[in-house]
């Protein structure tokens, strides 16, 4: 008996073969409106940490982002994300951007850059997290740009989906919207229940690493 | 390249509002936008009153950009017009073609690429006066490729309300765009069909029964918010139909009342369906019984002979050599490793199996074979043969090492050997189980979990047979050489097949991955053999022992993160010029919208399904498909060639393969051209072990009206 012995050493090789192989492909996870909102770690576009769990007992508000959406811009050139930013952080509202476009892909942008966009736009969100890994874009399965999560004081998501019933890249379409953040956040700051919890978002897909 | 599309998108966003003004202020039938070109499509521009008029949008799309269904999937929209008609003409809604599945990292969408007809109806009132009724359509799309590019055009048909004497016949482009593309419509619901659903824990269960066994299907939901797009879809052949698992979006609360889309079955039929609430029949039902049977008994057949493919041979020698050993040993004992190393092929490809479901259910798409697209894998792979080899040319025992340290029972650590030869024989054949029987794994995997496993527990039963029949037939063994000398020579021949399996183990990870893979390589290599010196010069001992067993965590270590960081996917571009090297003929990189394309310009296509990892697509390539008189043969026959590289992973070859009833490569499909038969017939699979003749004879049997056309090219 000569190589049988030394066969049964490389098994344990092989099993850690099958289970690298088992664990390669990641999948992207649910998220379920009335859950608990996942909790995350990233860098904003002034390089601080930010986690969702600073800010337990604050309503929180997370747009998906992309300066070069035709979707994103709508809202941007029209000036109504601005407003929507400075409405609602002005009552207390935590209002995350997150850019989730890879390196490379459509609508990466580097912090300086982010800092720029903001200081033209006049936009006003309490901070930019710089997703480039797409990390919270897969905990929060977000599909598009613009996309809008609200997270309420006890943690739990409210809101998922499109900002408003037009799905149209056209500034003209703003005027007369439902607007779905705004009716999720008075609703609930009013302590009723959010009369449209789930949508589907419209916009760019959102441009994650391959 | 991916800064050009970026500015390429800055640019289109800034202009493409002015752009497609311009487009609209000529107000024509047709508009050439950023990617596509939109055209109002009337075949009969005399309307007669009291008569529905059938028109159309027609969008021409640049290759690689498509626009949307109806529900565009995970983002997108369609697209919309606001029509502006004379009084008494009005148009009735969009209808919309099956669409296609386009995946985009994790999201699913649902459209159209290449080129698309949305036809409507036009009811003239009697009351219309005759004279001019010009039609005026404003049109706003989405185009998309991995940007998205939103348009707008305004287009006019001058038609005119004239009586019936007045109607000639029908011509020119518009109608033939019309007889082209009104095809692709889904048709209703065949009668007696009967299309049921009941949710699970997870989604619904669809059930489409019309009579005849169906083996691959896809569904489209008209709805949105109900099903979670990306996720694919589990079919289960029924003998009047089929069944298919659905995963709903986890944001649903209620289900819906009925599950309305489009159900498309293989060879491109589509049916409007609207599923009601109801009981679905069990996923295997008697009927289905006798088919798995036989492909269990096929199984059995295909896995004995699966020990003859060269992909087996290297374990063969390992076995053959274990065989003579134990013919010394008590007769229970021997039967002892027959059963184990039986054991060992089972229990693997049951975890291979069950990896490929888990994995499929949890939202990938892949087919057999999956863990060789996956570098670390190949690496991995090379470094466990390359060691063994090294141990089998007598650089060292591991076992003498090892175990003597351990002090365990020899008998037992026999055994475990066995199994894992048993283990080693799997993972070896599985580039070879698919090509040699392509249709049966297809089949298999097709099926209900349980089904699925009977059929691979033949399989492996089948591949462990000639060696356990041996171990039970002691007679037969007493007609092998009695141990001795000699075996030791054999075993250092035997590290020969397995230092040429890392040869080309070596060749696939260079193929995908790049000459820095090889370096990861052979670093690895490297270690592993300092590894085995270590181990060769102190055996026995246990601080050796433990150093060389660092050495070779080190080494695992350095192989998973090397692949992952250094090894960079080499552009599929190469898969077209390195294939189109032999032979002259002009092999192009495989798209479902390449092969519409050549069909609807009236070229047959046929497509090699192939992957670096398969030997028998190698074999095929060079014996059949890249020899002269092929190659003549594809020429004569103006056959477009398009090859379809899965040594990666790629999503669209696998499901392709799925709609071929396959789950893994080789696959070699002829379709005959649009013009020659209508675009409904099936395409021809041709065997997975080609020969010339066999490619010649299937080129021969194209219909007639191809060859007519072939001067043309």
């Amino acid at each position: 008996m000569v190589w049988n012995p030394q066969l049964s050493r490389l098994s344990c090789l092989l099993a850690s073969f099958l289970v690298s192989v088992a664990v390669l492909p990641a999948t992207a996870q649910d998220l379920r409106v009335g859950a608990a909102a996942p909790d995350f770690t990233a860098t904003d576009s002034n390089g601080k940490s930010e986690s969702l769990d600073q800010f337990h007992g604050k309503y929180v508000v997370l747009e998906w982002h992309n300066q070069g959406c035709p979707y994103t811009r709508k809202h941007y050139v029209s000036g109504n994300m601005q407003s929507l930013q400075k409405e609602w952080t002005a009552k207390g509202v935590v209002w995350l951007t997150v850019i989730s476009s890879a390196p490379g892909e459509q609508g990466y942008v580097t912090a300086t850059e982010e800092n720029s966009y903001l200081s033209k736009m006049h936009a006003a969100p309490t901070a930019v997290l710089m997703d480039s890994n797409g990390k919270v874009g897969h905990l929060y399965s977000a599909k598009t740009t613009p996309q809008m999560v609200v997270i309420d004081t006890a943690g739990k998501v409210i809101y998922d989906g499109a900002i408003d019933d037009r799905p149209t890249p056209d500034v003209e379409d703003i005027k007369g919207a439902k607007n779905y953040l705004n009716e999720a956040l008075s609703a609930s700051m009013a302590g009723k229940p959010v009369p449209t919890p789930y949508t589907r978002p419209y916009g760019c897909s959102v441009k994650y690493a391959d | 390249m991916r800064c050009f599309r970026f500015l390429l998108v800055l640019f289109a966003v800034f202009v493409s509002g002015a752009a497609a003004y311009a487009a609209s202020m000529s107000a024509s039938a047709s508009a050439d936008a950023k990617h596509l070109h939109v055209q109002l499509v009337v075949p009969e521009t005399v309307l007669s009153a009291g008569e529905p008029a059938d028109i159309g949008l027609y969008f021409k799309l640049e290759s690689g950009w498509h626009v949307y269904w109806k529900n565009a999937g995970d983002s997108g929209e369609p697209p919309h017009v606001r029509w502006t008609l004379p009084d008494g003409i009005t148009a009735g809604e969009f209808q919309y073609p099956a669409p296609k599945r386009l995946p985009l990292g994790p999201l699913m969408d649902f459209g159209y690429e290449d080129e698309v007809l949305f036809p409507l109806t036009l009811s003239v009132a009697k009351t219309v006066k005759p004279g001019p009724a010009p039609l005026h359509a404003k049109v706003d799309w989405l185009v998309c490729r991995e940007v998205c590019i939103p348009g707008k055009a305004e287009l006019e048909v001058a038609a005119t309300v004239g009586d019936h004497a007045g109607k000639t016949a029908a011509s020119g482009p518009d109608v033939e765009i019309y007889k082209r593309l009104l095809g692709r419509l889904p048709e209703p619901s065949p009668q007696g069909a009967k299309a049921v659903f009941e949710p699970t824990a997870t989604g619904f269960r669809l059930a489409f029964l019309a009579g005849q066994r169906e083996t691959s299907a896809q569904f489209f939901p008209a709805d949105q918010n109900i099903l979670s797009n990306p996720t694919p879809q589990t079919v289960s052949p029924m003998a009047t139909g089929l069944v298919l698992d659905l995963k709903k979006d986890p944001n649903m609360t209620a289900n819906p009342a009925q599950l309305r889309g489009v159900l498309e079955l293989s060879g491109g039929r589509a049916y409007e369906i609207a599923a009601v609430p109801g009981s679905v029949p069990a996923a295997a039902p008697p009927t289905t019984a006798g088919d798995a049977f036989r492909a269990a008994g096929l199984a059995f057949l295909g896995g004995m002979i699966l020990n003859l493919m060269p992909c087996v041979f290297p374990v063969l020698f390992i076995k053959g050599l274990s065989l003579v050993q134990a013919s010394g040993e008590a007769q229970h004992k021997q039967r002892g490793h027959g059963l184990v190393y039986t054991a060992g092929i089972v229990v693997s490809f049951w975890v291979l199996v069950g990896a490929l479901l888990g994995l499929r259910a949890a939202g990938a798409t892949l087919g057999w074979g999956f863990q060789f697209q996956s570098p670390i894998f190949l690496g991995l792979m090379a470094g466990l043969l390359f060691f063994l080899g090294l141990s089998l040319a007598g650089q060292f025992e591991i076992g003498l090492t090892l175990t003597s340290a351990g002090g365990s029972l020899a008998a037992k650590q026999g055994y475990a050997g066995s199994f894992f030869t048993g283990v080693l024989a799997v993972i070896v054949a599985t580039p070879c189980t698919a090509p040699f029987m392509g249709a049966a794994v297809g089949f298999a995997l097709a099926q209900s979990a349980a089904v699925t496993f009977a059929i691979f527990t033949a399989l492996a039963l089948g591949l462990a047979a000639p060696y356990l029949l041996l171990t039970f037939q002691p007679a037969w063994t007493k007609l092998l050489p009695r141990p001795g000398a000699w075996m030791e020579v054999l075993k250092q021949a035997t590290a020969v097949p397995i230092f040429a399996t890392v040869i080309w183990l070596a060749w696939v990870l260079a193929q995908t991955r790049g000459a820095e893979s090889v370096a990861v390589l052979l670093t690895v290599f490297l270690l592993l053999a300092i590894a085995g010196w270590i181990m060769g010069r102190w055996p026995a001992r246990r601080i050796p022992s433990v150093a060389a067993g660092l050495v070779i965590v080190f080494t695992i270590a350095v192989c998973v993160y090397g692949l992952n960081v250094f090894a960079v996917p080499v552009v599929a571009g190469n898969a077209a010029t390195s294939a189109s090297g032999v032979g002259g003929a002009r092999w192009e990189p495989w798209s479902q919208a390449a092969v519409d394309k050549y069909r609807a310009a009236g070229r047959p296509v046929f497509v090699d399904f192939t992957a670096s990892w398969c030997l028998s697509c190698q074999v095929n390539e060079r014996v059949a498909l890249r020899t002269p008189e092929v190659d003549a043969a594809f020429r004569k026959a103006n056959v477009a060639l398009l090859k379809a590289d899965w040594t990666e992973r790629d999503d669209a070859i696998s499901q392709a393969l799925t709609a071929l009833g396959r789950s893994g490569v080789p696959a070699y499909v002829l379709y005959s051209s649009n013009s020659a038969t209508g675009s409904g017939d099936a395409p021809v699979l041709l065997p997975e072990a080609l020969t010339p003749g066999i490619v010649i004879d299937a080129l021969s049997k194209l219909p007639a009206a191809t060859s007519a056309s072939a001067g043309n090219l």
